[in-house]
């Protein structure tokens, strides 16, 4: 099957993102919290490709080891939020009945709050830090996965092939994660690379709400929000970080269509 | 049958009516009052009642609203405002005679019982005033007649006469905000938390009315938005709310008017004293060595402060002018270090002495001072964890003790009294703010003298004392104090900054031009 | 119709019981206090202790819950640790910003998504397409707060059409909305484009075009009304979005909604008023659910519920 184009330039600037990540040592020019307070708020120049920051930093190699970090944020989060909506998700949909509006409940509460507001009072409880940021997005951002597993899960299950899992004596859990889960993960994949996306974001919101990355972490959610307060007069601050969470979002938002027109003509 | 307008219309006009039926009842914010002044303020006061206006904001508002006995003058000595002069018969007793023909903003007289239902009210702990920790030394105050106000003092205590400051408001005003008069040069017409604060020109104030109709606060809290409405010409003056780099910005693109003058608000790095590192004199007089504040001050914060001695300000009365700055001198640092028993493992390399958390709060500058702290300390080997905190937990964070390093500011110091609130071993939490767990005798005994001492020579002597003491065992690293700075529109006349930020200039202010 | 609006109203009460709950361990669970807050830095620890007794702060954390769902049940939302004045009506004096912000915002979303998403699907391909897709690329990946000063830049100052922020009348209603909207616009572009294009193949639509009705109507009585669904269904998902959305967006455009009131409120830790704030905006995200399960039976009565 052809590889359609979008799918191709998303997964290529994706690549090229992990690929920055990784190498961020060997890529950026300086270290991301080498200060020179004398040379601050600099624009473009040889030594400085993208200029500095208040603090006199490289933007440059900020952007590539923020690389690393808002990648990590957005990957961990929706692999923690994937792990339990997944599960809660399998609970749901293979026992129905009690357990189901038990959960479905669960998952109507943390629905009904405003994402930010639980993340704030998580990061709150937990104290600072990206790992807890971490913890506090992956917390509540399993909600819509679960929903979805259980949906595809109530439609398998009456399926054939998982009334013969279970006919032949099948444990549940060995039947949901031989039968049900590759069933599920094509539309879960989808799902969270629009996951990654937003969770960037979030990380970034948080930082603009105080609770974000710890200083002098690069992440790209903190560089922008730094360097909103110089946006009138160093707005290469702002510009770079912001350029480099567009084009992240729209890889995966590329990956994620193509991804799922991919499934959809499979499924056809 | 067309289904698309129908369709689009019926989804939308709805939402858009109910969106503007809603923005019907709201007042526009820009519509000023002619001739007023609109003041940008970041997070506004919480409470104007002057018994109960504890933070900056509500301080500096109720005192536009609020007469008080006496105000500091910028020295800050107490200076007669509704009390025309005052005697003391013995240690213990204090005799105010009041301005005669003083009216609040309804009408009536403002007389002594006035003052001593403010004072009563203020101290009974069903009103639970914040207030009520300052005033707990006044055992009684009693009306003699309407203008004579008696105060009985439960022990000689100096720093009485920073009580004067409270804002008066007539007997029988009740505590839930509402209904309040003072005899102020404003009177306030409208308070919306959060929102705005408008107040309205008094024009018979006893001591020149306003030459402004009145006075908008408009509350912005985002900063870059705060210039961007000094920009546009919606706010007229901002105090202090603003990033130090937006001053040239603002000088060249909006051709604003800075001025700024030295300030007393004193930022310090605190220290926990029962720390196994931070006990030691050296390892403290190592990190002060340490920092490079003129390279923070200069860069960071564009000259908006000044590197600090401790905690009074050279122009406080008893501020000890022999007491000097600590030099930056990060090889000094490093002797201090390895002499007391912390060697650098590697010399230069990465390895640290040893690690620290230091504690501050989320907003932008705080953090860049705490980056840049965390860099000058990370040259001579000690490794910062920086830690930023939401103002809550933070603040209840330090008041616990629960920290290695943290950065805070005091502000409105008045009287020298408040080093027994914050170095006498009987203060240590709860009881005080000794949050570090400072102990030393003689600074104990000291500051006992000085409280009940009354003649200002003698009180000056006894806290220059203090401050070489303190400045030797360090509880406190120094840091600087602020500079207050103001950034107003050309036509603005008469706006003066006061050393602890206060606005009551705003009285004299006017506009060269009308406001438009 | 009856009987699904009275078993899905019962079934919120369950929801919102949950979400109080939960607000209720968290604000408890936050380091911070109000006493120490509201009695300054010079309170004796003897007041301090007074206060918290006064205000039950010095009780079990589960007498206090109890205490508090008793109060709830009776209507009662208690009152501001700090002025005293009760929650109820002080969210009351913000509730009408945030349902306007929120409302303009969603109705601007509808405004530029319709056309272009109508367009997009009309002219798969095209510059227009193009442009739909960069657009709705955009709005997903650029962050409120960054996308708000940016607009009061270009619009406020260099263009000098608005005001930079503040609530006031309609001028003062843009900014705000549009930033706060541009995220779903961008969903629902995308999504009014997949849902047109998918139902232009589908087999009834194929047989009104045989019957000879023309391209327009087809594409107007068939298609649009189809892919309204699953709008309507996104909107009322995306509307705890927005809520959330508004605590940001207020905060910078100095809107003195029911966001900043509950930022307020936990920079505070006035615990009734977090807790007030929390449950209005639980249950307006209810409510707006609920209300999207009714158009949708309104718009598509093939859909019946079993449950």
């Amino acid at each position: 099957m052809k590889t359609s184009p979008a799918l191709a330039l998303g997964a290529l600037l994706l690549a090229a993102f992990v690929c920055a990540a990784a190498f961020a040592p060997a890529i950026a020019p300086y270290t991301a919290t080498q200060q020179s307070l004398d040379n601050d708020l600099a624009g473009s120049s040889r030594a400085h490709w993208l200029g500095t920051d208040k603090l006199g930093r490289d933007v440059l190699s900020r952007v590539v080891y923020g690389a690393r970090i808002s990648l990590a944020v957005g990957f961990t989060t929706v692999a923690l939020s994937i792990v339990i909506g997944f599960w809660i998700g399998a609970l749901a949909g293979y026992f129905r009945g009690g357990v189901d509006q038990a959960l479905m409940r669960l998952v109507d509460i943390l629905m009904a709050f405003p994402g930010i507001l639980l993340a704030i009072a998580f990061t709150a409880v937990l104290g600072p830090g990206l790992d807890h940021v971490v913890v506090a997005l992956g917390l509540i951002g399993w909600t819509g996965y679960a929903r979805l597993v259980r949906g595809e899960i109530l439609s398998l299950r009456e399926k054939e092939f998982v009334h013969a899992a279970a006919a032949l004596g099948g444990s549940p859990l060995r039947v949901v994660v031989r039968h049900l889960l590759p069933n599920v993960l094509p539309a879960l994949l989808v799902q969270a690379t629009f996951g990654v996306a937003a969770a960037i974001i979030a990380e970034g919101s948080l930082s603009f709400l105080g609770l974000g990355a710890e200083p002098p972490t690069p992440s790209w959610g903190a560089m922008l929000n730094e360097g909103r307060q110089f946006i009138l007069v160093a707005p290469h601050l702002t510009a770079y970080p912001g350029l480099a969470i567009t084009i992240t979002v729209l890889a995966l938002n590329l990956a994620g269509d193509g991804l799922r027109d991919r499934l959809e003509k499979r499924g056809k | 049958m067309l289904l698309s307008k129908t369709l689009k219309l019926h989804a939308v006009i709805p939402l858009l009516c109910l969106a503007l039926g809603f923005s019907g009842c709201a007042r526009s914010a820009d519509d000023r009052p002619p001739g007023a002044l609109v003041v940008a303020l970041e997070s506004g006061p919480t409470n104007l009642d002057p018994r109960y206006a504890t933070d900056a904001d509500s301080e500096r508002i109720a005192a536009l609203v609020f007469d008080s006995l006496a105000r500091p003058d910028r020295s800050f000595r107490p200076q007669p405002e509704l009390a025309a002069s005052w005697d003391a018969p013995d240690e213990r007793t204090f005799i105010f005679h009041l301005r005669r023909g003083v009216k609040f903003h309804n009408g009536k007289d403002l007389t002594a019982a006035d003052v001593a239902y403010t004072y009563r009210s203020a101290l009974d702990p069903r009103n639970r005033s914040p207030k009520r920790g300052i005033l707990r030394f006044i055992e009684s105050v009693e009306a003699n007649g309407a203008y004579d106000v008696r105060f009985r003092l439960s022990a000689p205590f100096a720093a009485f006469t920073e009580t004067l400051t409270l804002g008066i408001v007539p007997q029988g005003t009740p505590v839930d905000g509402s209904g309040l008069v003072g005899s102020g040069p404003f009177s306030l017409e409208e308070f919306r938390r959060g929102e705005r604060i408008v107040l309205k020109a008094n024009p018979s104030y006893w001591n020149g009315a306003p030459r402004v109709s009145g006075v908008v606060f408009k509350i912005i809290p985002d900063a870059i938005v705060r210039v961007l409405e000094f920009r546009k010409r919606t706010v007229d003056l901002i105090q202090n709310y603003f990033e130090p780099d937006m001053l040239p910005w603002l000088e060249h693109n909006s051709r604003a008017v800075v001025s700024s003058a030295q300030g007393t608000n004193f930022q310090y790095l605190g220290m926990n004293l029962e720390h196994p590192i931070l006990k030691h004199r050296a390892a403290r007089e190592a990190i002060a060595c340490a920092i490079d504040r003129d390279a923070i001050i200069r860069h960071i914060l564009k000259d908006l402060a000044v590197p600090a001695t401790g905690l009074l300000a050279p122009q406080h009365w008893a501020y000890e002018s022999s007491v000097e700055a600590i030099h930056f001198d990060p090889d000094r640092a490093k002797r201090l270090l390895d002499e007391a028993g912390f060697p650098d493992p590697d010399g230069d390399g990465p390895l640290p002495r040893f690690k620290l958390s230091f504690k501050t709060t989320n907003l932008d500058l705080r953090k860049r001072i705490a980056e840049a702290l965390k860099e000058q300390l990370a040259r001579v080997g000690i490794e910062l964890e920086v830690r930023t905190y939401e103002w809550g937990t933070f603040y209840a964070d330090v008041k616990k003790g629960n920290f290695h390093l943290y950065s805070l500011e005091w502000i409105g110091v008045v009287d020298p009294d408040i080093y027994y609130e914050l170095f006498h071993s009987a203060s240590v939490p709860p009881n005080g703010n000794n949050r570090g767990h400072y102990r030393n005798l003689e600074i104990d005994m000291l500051l006992e003298r000085g409280r009940r001492e009354m003649s200002i020579d003698k009180r000056r002597v006894i806290y220059g004392e203090v401050q070489r003491i303190l400045a030797r065992d360090l509880p406190y690293v120094p840091l600087w104090w602020w500079r207050n700075v103001a950034v107003m529109q050309r036509t603005l006349r008469g706006f003066e900054l006061y050393p602890d930020g206060n606005l009551i200039s705003l009285r004299r202010i006017s506009f060269a031009t009308p406001a438009g | 119709m009856k009987r699904f609006l009275l078993h899905r109203i019962l079934l919120l009460l369950p929801t919102l019981f949950g979400a109080v709950t939960l607000v209720f361990i968290l604000i408890h669970a936050v380091p911070g206090d109000p006493v120490e807050a509201m009695l300054g830095e010079t309170a004796s620890s003897a007041d301090k202790a007074a206060l918290a007794r006064e205000l039950g702060l010095d009780q079990p954390v589960l007498t206090q819950y109890i205490r508090f769902l008793g109060d709830l049940a009776k209507g009662d939302l208690g009152r501001s640790l700090y002025n005293q004045g009760s929650v109820s009506a002080l969210i009351a004096t913000r509730i009408p910003a945030t349902l306007e912000l929120t409302l303009a915002a969603m109705a601007i979303a509808l405004l530029i998504a319709f056309p272009l998403g109508i367009l997009a699907a009309r002219r798969r391909g095209s510059g227009a397409d193009r442009f739909a897709l960069l657009f709705s690329l955009f709005g997903l990946a650029v962050p409120n707060f960054w996308l708000g000063p940016l607009l009061m830049i270009a619009f406020s100052i260099q263009l000098g059409w608005l005001p930079v922020s503040g609530r006031g009348g309609a001028a003062h209603l843009l900014l705000p909305a549009l930033t706060l909207g541009m995220a779903m616009a961008a969903i629902l572009t995308r999504m009014i484009r997949s849902g047109l294009i998918e139902t232009m193949h589908e087999d009834y639509i194929r047989t009104a075009r045989a019957k000879g009705l023309d391209e327009r109507r087809v594409w107007l009585k068939h298609a649009l009304r189809n892919s309204l669904i699953s709008v309507v269904t996104i909107v009322g998902l995306q509307f705890g979005a927005l809520l959330a959305g508004s605590i940001v967006t207020e905060s910078i455009f100095s809107w003195p909604g029911i966001g900043r009131l509950t930022l307020q409120a936990i920079q505070t830790r006035d615990y009734p008023l977090v807790q007030g704030c929390v449950l209005t905006i639980a249950f307006s995200y209810l409510a707006v659910n609920l209300a999207t399960d009714i158009i949708y039976r309104i718009i598509d009565p093939r859909i019946t519920y079993e449950d």
